[in-house]
């Protein structure tokens, strides 16, 4: 549970040293400006996550991989994603061989740090988009607690929540990914790669906003709210 | 950065364009560098993808997913386009992107849609990087060309599907409901429902519809007035009955054929089940008879009368419209109405001689200019001259004043025919275009061996020169002595060279095209002289310096491209060029007189489609290739 204390901590010691370039990279990250969630999707960055765990439990699991795809003004820039492998995990290995890709070694130490740094530059500040976001979003703010001892704090839409209710003429009752992505027959290169979901998720949101834009919710910050209130009357109800 | 992400991505984008054609064949490199900078972009369905209204199209189009539909939008007709659906692997924008131009269609997403997106300057990137995008690119403006082609000739041919032929079924040509009675109504009810309707026939059915008899306005005298009969008897009583009948899908001719055959003006049209469908009069057939190309001649060949004439010019003009219609070229069309111009004109010159008598004289009527050159466009004056032997027994004056009388008759009479008097007067008429063989060889020589600026001019009138009636050999002695004297002349040919270059295509730099040339008109170009003029100029100067003979500004390309190596690619462009400026000035004042202007040659480059503008500006392409020709061959 020390990644927990380390949160609320804040700027607490990191399980690793820091240089001062890295500690100045991270401060960087912190002066960058809050994003202006009311510009329109489609003139705004998203960034879309998914990961790949050991399994699903928050506390427990271990994080293997990060994938991220920006959507930037309504588009994406196949230039403009991140891969970060953490940890080795059998079946990454297994989906990037089966691709023909190289593997990139898994980072460990002072190497994590780099690239969570790396992940840090390339979210900027961000709007942040998942599918299933409770658990995505706690893997993720936990490794870089862990390694930057960072809090990340930057606002986070889950498109679980957001699209039962811009695509109510859709039955979405069994709640899967896998039941959206057919729907809209988006392929996935390698299902449950994190990289492939994550553009599979990004391709997703490229359907949500134009959706959303004609129902007037034009921006960010109006996803986000319509976010709160679909949890807001699920859990009062 | 070595980045895996963007490293899957591009493959998996690889993957997808390699099932489609251009991509399948394209080079790895260049399939990388497309895929590495494309951008995913999604449209709902509804969503407009690129219109005209967006400007300048900014990125070309490949489908990933979903279908696209595409309708023309504005363009220079009314014509409505079948609308064309695009799927996963066709891109499109490729015309608009290349011209740097706003698209002519309107592409709608139909469902969801998602597409990569390339960026212009990546485009142009990638079409210098391949070969294979670059010649797909080529292909499809060339499809573009045709298909631009084929849009001309559909407008046309909409017109031309009004004017009905004999070979129309009688489905079309029945235009009204028929109006019809049952055997036992009065003739008073039938003769009141006539005069009502202005029918001059009625048709008498039975319950089912089928007709048993047929009663005419000219039934009325001879079978009710005359013999005094009550109106209030049934209108069987009177009717003729058994009536011509013909199915729906018979055609005019099979109609004209019963009247004929059964001496009645009315046939009536059936369906399947034999219940009338329409009545036919002969009156329709008449008005369905056009002329065709035979008949014209046999016309203007048996014709005594300037009136006949006159009738055949109009002839000539429909007839030309139904080629343009049909897909001739301006190649074909405009000889076309040079020919048939001739076989006017060499009728109007034999009906003159009648009056004249020539007798025993070597003589030859010649054409200038555009009639010279066999380029007639629908609208032309007269150019034209005599060339005559005066032997030493003839007294030269004498026999000109005979020539001339005749000259201002068959001039007049052209003029009448629908060729106005030449306002430079160049006619033969003229004391100055009426001379012997000598005189004319005489002339030609001091042109051009003084190349002044008004020796030049005529040369580029007069040295276009054809014979069309009388001795066409005196016409061949001029040509031999022309191309005599411009073969020693390497001076003359120089100065040609010059003022043809006078003259430049209307190719900004940067805008499209130049239109102020003539402040009158702002906004257009005059295709005959900052366009057709460009090609028969520099045909003209290659034709004198290689000795050919032909006047004819294709013939002349045609031939002086074996002798000056021209690469065969490059004459069949310059020539399509030359026949696109033409394609477009039969279309222009075809369009003018249809709207009873006097047709001129300006046109508006702004009103023409994107395609067309593309072709133009092509076409202009070319004739600067020419006139590089020209300053090369004489270091202008």
């Amino acid at each position: 549970m020390t990644w927990f204390s380390r949160l609320f901590a804040g700027q607490s010691a990191p399980g690793v040293a820091l240089t001062t370039r890295q500690q100045q990279c991270i401060a960087a990250w912190q002066q960058l400006p809050a994003p202006d969630l009311r510009r329109s999707h489609y003139r705004c960055r998203y960034v879309v996550v998914d990961v790949e765990t050991s399994g699903i439990n928050v506390r427990t699991d271990r994080l293997y991989t990060i994938g991220a795809v920006g959507l930037v003004d309504g588009q994406i820039d196949f230039r403009d994603t991140l891969q970060l492998i953490l940890a080795s995990a059998a079946p990454t290995s297994e989906a990037a061989t089966a691709a023909g890709d190289a593997v990139p070694a898994p980072v460990a130490g002072p190497q994590a740090v780099e690239a969570l740094i790396a992940f840090l530059q390339f979210v900027g500040k961000a709007p942040l988009v998942a599918y299933n976001v409770p658990f995505v979003a706690a893997m993720v703010e936990r490794v870089l607690a862990e390694g930057l001892g960072i809090e990340f704090a930057l606002p986070w839409i889950d498109l679980e929540w957001v699209m039962p209710d811009l695509f109510r003429d859709i039955d979405s009752t069994q709640g899967r990914l896998d039941a959206w992505l057919t729907h809209f027959e988006i392929d996935s290169i390698h299902r449950h790669n994190a990289v492939s979901d994550a553009y599979a998720t990004a391709q997703l949101l490229q359907v949500t906003i134009a959706r959303g834009a004609r129902k007037g919710f034009e921006t960010p910050a109006s996803l986000l709210e319509l976010e709160k209130a679909r949890r807001h009357l699920h859990q009062s109800s | 950065m070595n980045n895996s992400a963007t490293e899957m991505l591009v493959a998996a984008c690889i993957e997808f364009l390699q099932a489609y054609p251009p991509f399948d064949r394209m080079e790895a490199e260049a399939l990388r560098f497309l895929a590495e900078h494309v951008r995913l972009a999604h449209y709902p369905k509804g969503a407009q993808i690129l219109s005209s209204e967006m400007g300048v199209a900014p990125v070309l189009y490949i489908l990933q997913r979903g279908k696209v539909r595409v309708r023309a939008s504005g363009g220079a007709g009314n014509v409505e386009f079948s609308a064309i659906t695009l799927g996963p692997g066709q891109a499109f924008a490729i015309g608009a992107l290349m011209a740097q131009r706003p698209t002519s269609s309107a592409y709608v997403a139909r469902e969801d849609v998602f597409c990569y997106e390339l960026p212009a300057d990546d485009f142009f990137a990638l079409t210098q990087q391949s070969t294979v995008f670059s010649l797909f690119c080529s292909q499809y403006i060339a499809g573009l060309l045709k298909q631009s082609q084929q849009q001309l000739q559909l407008q046309f041919a909409q017109r031309a599907a009004e004017q009905k032929t004999m070979n129309s079924p009688l489905a079309v040509i029945v235009k009204r409901e028929p109006v019809s009675v049952p055997a036992e109504a009065s003739i008073r009810q039938v003769v009141e429902l006539m005069a009502d309707r202005h029918l001059g026939s009625m048709v008498i059915v039975d319950a089912g519809e089928q007709p048993v008899g047929i009663f005419t306005l000219s039934d009325v005298l001879k079978r009710i007035v005359l013999p005094g009969r009550s109106l209030d008897q049934p209108i069987s009583s009177v009717m003729s009955t058994s009536p011509q009948t013909l199915p729906l899908a018979a055609n005019a001719h099979d109609a004209a054929l019963a009247m004929a055959m059964h001496g009645i003006r009315h046939v009536l049209a059936v369906d399947e089940g034999g219940r009338l469908k329409g009545v036919v009069s002969e009156r329709d057939l008449f008005k369905l008879q056009g002329a065709g190309l035979r008949q014209i001649r046999h016309a203007i060949d048996a014709a005594t009368s300037l009136d006949v004439l006159q009738h055949a010019r109009e002839d000539v003009r429909q007839l030309s419209l139904t080629m343009l219609t049909e897909g001739g070229g301006a190649q074909e069309i405009t000889q076309f109405i040079s020919t048939l111009n001739d076989t006017v004109t060499r009728r109007i010159i034999e009906l003159n001689l009648d009056r004249h008598d020539l007798y025993g004289i070597d003589w030859a009527w010649l054409s200038f200019g555009s009639e010279g050159r066999d380029e007639q466009t629908f609208t032309t004056d007269q150019d034209n001259g005599i060339v005559f032997i005066c032997t030493d027994i003839m007294d030269r004056e004498l026999t000109q004043l005979r020539f001339l009388e005749f000259a201002r008759d068959v001039n007049a009479d052209l003029d009448t025919c629908g060729f106005p008097l030449c306002k430079g007067n160049i006619m033969a008429s003229n004391p100055a275009l009426c001379l012997t063989l000598e005189e004319w060889e005489e002339r030609f020589a001091h042109w051009v061996r003084t190349p002044e600026p008004q020796a030049l001019l005529n040369a580029t009138i007069f040295f276009d020169f054809r014979p069309l009636y009388g001795r066409f050999n005196l016409a061949h002695r001029m040509r031999l002595s022309l191309l005599r004297q411009t073969r020693g002349n390497p001076l003359f040919l120089r100065m040609l060279a010059q003022n043809a270059l006078s003259v430049s295509p209307p190719l900004g730099r940067i805008r499209d095209f130049v239109t102020g040339a003539d402040p009158e008109h702002p906004g257009t170009i005059d295709l005959k002289k900052y366009g057709v003029r460009l090609f028969t100029d520099a045909a003209r100067v290659f034709a004198l310096a290689h000795q050919i003979e032909a006047t004819n500004t294709v013939s002349r390309l045609k031939r002086a491209s074996a002798l000056m190596n021209f690469s065969s690619d490059d004459l069949a462009a310059s020539l399509e060029g030359f026949n696109f400026i033409q394609l477009l000035r039969l279309r222009h004042q075809h369009f003018e007189q249809e709207h009873g202007r006097p047709g001129d040659n300006l046109i508006r480059p702004d009103e023409l489609n994107e395609i067309e503008r593309r072709i133009l500006k092509e076409a202009f392409r070319q004739a600067r290739k020419l006139q590089a020709r020209l300053k090369l061959d004489y270091q202008l």
